[in-house]
């Protein structure tokens, strides 16, 4: 393999590197726990809640993902987590223990920054010893443990490297290797692939994922990239100023979003306004688009509320038709843009504007703006969820 | 995943450590909370014990009729008058000097930039009296150059003098400011502004001027601060015209009147770091052109004759008097005296490498030995404690360990004087003994070195403030998360990161030791000879030979210590890798 390591982490990972990250299994992957954590800057009663009495249950070896723009309180929940801030109320557990009052450099937790904080005054191998010699380990196993740990990253021809002589992708992978190498119960990454380039940012999805599946360690990562929260996580908790949105698996997330907030944040989504004729309880019978639909709903909504109906643009279906009136179930074309793998419609319609995603054009008769079109969506996908009154 | 499918050679590190297990009740980290009050208390014996004694003392019935007396006793309003007067000729004389260095330096296409530069900071390193004592050999009534070539006999003393010599000593300090901030210009400024149609003088009046105001204001706001805190000069070249600083000197020494020098020491610390506080808090703020920040370019360099010529004209009239100046120093130790009996002689230089002067140099360059590093070390704790660890009490610490600058060498050194002469006693124990004067422990030179160290460390602690703002702060936060504690971090990350800054803190420490005077002579002992205040003796009696070899050495020395100290830091093992 003539391999820059960033290609090798796409191929096979020969039998070495597997042993290797093997060894560095973690024995008990943490469990964490969150009780009414709560975080305000500045003055306790004054300040506004950076992170407002959340609750959150972090089972032992998962992936989570906290998710969501700047300034929803993820990172500062991380950095509480970690320890590099102190919550003003609530409780952190680790394994049922509060750790509130144990300090950063005493919590079993390893932390990967965004920035990678490799020290560039030390080479990769002293970069990820340095937690190992703080814990007085003999110096020969020291050497061991750093071998593996840079075996398994795949940076064995690195060790006698400075970080500033390295790629962005290597630097990034020796930040892993320093925090593996401890043996965390908890690994926490800050949005450590917002500083690569596009295409070295799937590759290292894939291969952070790969890696703690492979070891079992439980996993809290931060980002405001849906496509990483989806693509990484076990669960995702959708965040917004302060308070958690939802939590649960990406799938249920993007079908059955709980809020306005998390459709539009998660993917993209259209909302209909429509009128509802039956609320039963798996479902609601509404009337748009021309047409009487059954779709599904979320569980909080009841006969009576304020409601939205959610449609992605890739369930939207649309067809040739003769009228030429926007109305009922008939649209017509306002723009279109061309993607390659998808071809994107906006699209009047008496129920607003609708995006529309139609994949692999090729095999699709393709419109033209000013067509007339029919429109309807798959009912399977629509979900029906309430709109709170501080959403619009 | 189990324990049990683990390999029982890789033992995982996570079992067995104890510190991969939160330990209850092992609380926050106490390495910080040791250092944060090490260094408390530090910095409330060197700086803040003086202070708070000297202000006792002001306001003391005694004092308070000297201070309250400032305006209307003439005699008093005098001085005062004198020593605003002086600050103000000199901090716009000096700033304007080194504009036109720094403008010459950046901007100016000619040859020898180098050496230029190097001149234009001698005078940073050179002891208090070198320049002074050079003006009156060269300039005085029996001048060389007034007497000798002009025939004219010049009164040097007074304001004439005292400006000439202050500005040519004191020039560097806005000439480095106005540099750093003329290179940090992002040319690119220029291009956008000559694009949208401005001419090379729109430019200069709409864009640069505008963006160095700020710069200009706070050299100004600088050398008024060190103009009126100068006591070696006025002392040497005052004459009749008596400023503040060497009003309260005469108190002290000549009268023994500690009230009296107390009282003109506050009035002199008001307007000092009143000054001081605006130059740091407001002007500094106002800044809009990052001194640290890499310039995004290299701006075109002037050639244009009508505005280079004049400007390189006065650039290298500047550096000539500063080579004459130190010319004289260097062969004014050679000869019997200098303009009047030329003959050559090595009496002078004998007597302060071998003879009765010997003494002084080897204490002063042994105690400044001792210091620096403290001083180097302190400044970049406190720089990483201001800038990383505290929060609310950042700014307190931050503005006390400025205070060894802000607060003029006079105030400080009689503030020594007061608290440090006689044991400390607090609430009916002594604390420790005296350390200040001839009857205290080592002969007095404990205190010396606590005047080094708090007159020194504030140059380091800025240099590490700016280092440290530049490094990301999750560096520490690694370490910190790999297992460090406090310390732990600063002396395996910080420390070796900020490296060349605590170099410029060392190299400053050293030649701020050793050429400083106005705090050494309230508290130097004859078992403690310090060569600024030998310097001050051989001058009053008119030994200037003596006085010449004494500076021309001690230059030698901080040169000296410089050179060895880049060449340490340039050291393999001493570098590590270099950062980006």
């Amino acid at each position: 393999m003539t391999a820059t390591p960033e290609s090798a982490m796409t191929t096979q990972p020969d039998a070495r590197i597997e042993s290797a990250r093997d060894s560095l299994a973690t024995a008990t992957p943490g469990r964490v726990t969150l009780r009414d954590l709560r975080k305000i800057y500045g003055d306790d009663k004054t300040g506004t809640p950076a992170v407002k009495d959340i609750d959150l249950d972090i089972e032992p070896g998962e992936f989570i993902t906290l998710l969501g723009p700047s300034g929803c309180g993820k990172t500062t929940t991380l950095r509480m987590i970690a320890g590099f801030e102190t919550p003003t109320a609530g409780t952190i557990r680790l394994d049922d223990e509060v750790i509130n009052k144990v300090a950063p450099n005493k919590r079993p937790m390893a932390m990967v920054f965004q920035s990678y904080a490799l020290f560039p005054h030390m080479t990769v191998f002293d970069n990820v010893a340095y937690g190992l010699k703080l814990k007085k380990l003999p110096s020969a196993r020291v050497t061991e443990e750093v071998e593996t740990a840079l075996t398994s990253m795949n940076l064995g021809p690195y060790r006698d490297r400075a970080p500033h002589q390295m790629s962005g992708g290597q630097q990034q992978r020796v930040a892993l290797a320093r925090a593996l190498v401890m043996r965390p119960k908890v690994l926490l990454f800050d949005e450590p692939l917002s500083n690569l380039d596009a295409k070295l940012r799937v590759q290292m999805r894939g291969e952070i994922r790969r890696l703690q599946r492979r070891l079992g360690i439980t996993t809290i990562f931060v980002t405001h990239d849906q496509d990483e929260a989806m693509t990484m996580s076990d669960r995702i908790v959708v965040m917004n100023v302060g308070v958690i949105e939802q939590v649960d698996t990406p799938q249920e997330i993007y079908r059955h979003p709980a809020s306005v907030f998390v459709a539009d944040f998660i993917g993209r989504a259209n909302f209909l306004d429509v009128d509802v004729h039956e609320v039963r309880d798996d479902g609601a019978e509404v009337g748009v688009l021309g047409k009487r639909w059954s779709v599904g709903k979320h569980p909080a909504v009841a006969a009576g509320d304020v409601v939205t109906l959610m449609v992605r643009p890739e369930s939207v279906r649309l067809s040739a038709t003769d009228s030429r009136e926007v109305g009922g179930s008939v649209g017509r074309v306002l723009s279109s843009m061309f993607y390659g793998e998808a071809i994107e419609y906006d699209i009047e319609t008496e129920a607003g504007n609708l995006v529309v995603s139609v994949a692999d054009p090729h095999a699709h008769e393709t419109f033209t703006q000013g067509d007339f079109l029919d429109v309807g969506f798959e009912e399977g996908r629509a979900w029906l969820m309430p709109v709170a009154a501080d959403t619009p | 995943m189990t324990a049990t499918l683990l390999p029982a050679a890789a033992d995982p590190v996570g079992t067995s450590s104890p510190s991969s297990r939160p330990r209850r009740g092992s609380g926050r980290d106490i390495s910080l909370l040791v250092m944060v009050v090490v260094v408390a208390l530090l910095l409330s014996v060197i700086v803040g014990l003086p202070l708070v004694r000297i202000l006792t003392v002001a306001f003391s019935a005694e004092g308070w009729s000297i201070v309250s007396s400032m305006l209307s006793n003439p005699v008093n309003r005098g001085i005062l008058w004198n020593t605003v007067q002086l600050g103000v000729i000199v901090s716009l004389l000096g700033t304007a000097v080194g504009f036109v260095m720094a403008y010459a330096q950046v901007r100016l296409k000619f040859r020898g930039k180098r050496i230029l530069h190097l001149i234009s900071l001698m005078p940073i390193v050179s002891p208090p009296f070198a320049v002074a004592t050079a003006a009156i050999t060269l300039f005085g009534r029996n001048g060389m150059i007034s007497n000798g070539v002009f025939g004219q006999q010049i009164d040097i003393y007074g304001l004439k003098g005292l400006t000439f010599v202050l500005t040519l000593s004191f020039f560097p300090v806005a000439y480095m400011n106005l540099k750093g901030m003329l290179e940090s210009l992002d040319p690119s400024l220029d291009e956008a502004a000559a694009n949208l149609g401005a001419n090379k003088l729109k430019i200069f009046t709409s864009v640069t001027l505008p963006m160095l105001i700020p710069g200009i204001a706070g050299s100004v706001l600088l050398l008024f601060v060190e103009s009126i805190a100068d006591l070696a000069n006025p002392l040497v070249l005052g004459g009749d015209y008596t400023v503040l600083a060497s009003r309260a000197y005469l108190a002290v020494v000549g009268e023994y009147n500690v009230a009296g020098g107390a009282a003109y020491s506050l009035v002199l610390l008001l307007p000092a770091l009143s000054v001081f506080l605006i130059q740091r808090y407001w002007v500094s703020r106002k800044n809009v052109v990052s001194v640290t920040g890499k310039p995004a370019g290299s701006p075109e360099l002037i050639t244009a004759p009508a505005l280079r010529i004049p400007m390189l004209v006065m650039a290298v009239a500047v550096a000539s008097l500063v080579i004459l100046m130190y010319a004289t120093v260097v062969f004014g130790g050679f000869v019997k005296i200098f303009g009047v009996n030329n003959d050559f002689t090595l009496d002078h230089y004998r007597f302060v490498l071998a003879g009765i002067g010997s003494d002084a140099m080897f204490t002063t360059t042994l105690l400044a030995l001792i210091a620096t590093p403290i001083a180097g070390l302190l400044g970049m704790l406190i720089a990483w404690l201001v800038v990383r660890k505290l929060k609310r009490t950042s700014g307190l610490m931050d503005f006390v360990g400025m205070l060894g600058l802000a607060v003029p060498g006079t105030v400080i050194g009689i503030g020594y004087a007061i608290a440090f002469n006689t044991p400390t006693v607090f609430a009916g124990r002594q604390w420790f003994p005296a350390v200040a004067g001839g009857s205290a422990i080592l002969g007095g030179a404990m205190a010396i070195v606590m005047v080094f160290v708090a007159r020194s460390l504030p140059t380091g602690q800025r240099a590490g403030i700016s280092a440290l703002q530049q490094i990301n702060p999750a560096i520490d936060e690694a370490a910190t998360s790999l297992g460090a504690s406090s310390l732990t971090t600063f002396r395996t990350v910080t420390l070796p990161l900020i490296r060349p800054a605590l170099l410029a803190g060392l190299t400053y420490a050293f030649a701020r030791s050793m050429t400083t005077l106005s705090p050494i002579v309230f508290i130097t002992t004859p078992q403690t000879k310090i060569m600024t205040s030998q310097i001050l003796a051989e001058v009053d009696s008119g030994r200037f030979g003596n006085a010449f070899a004494y500076c021309a050495i001690l230059i030698v020395i901080v040169l000296s210590f410089i050179g060895l100290l880049n060449l340490a830091m340039l050291h393999p093992s001493i570098r590590g890798i270099q950062r980006r």
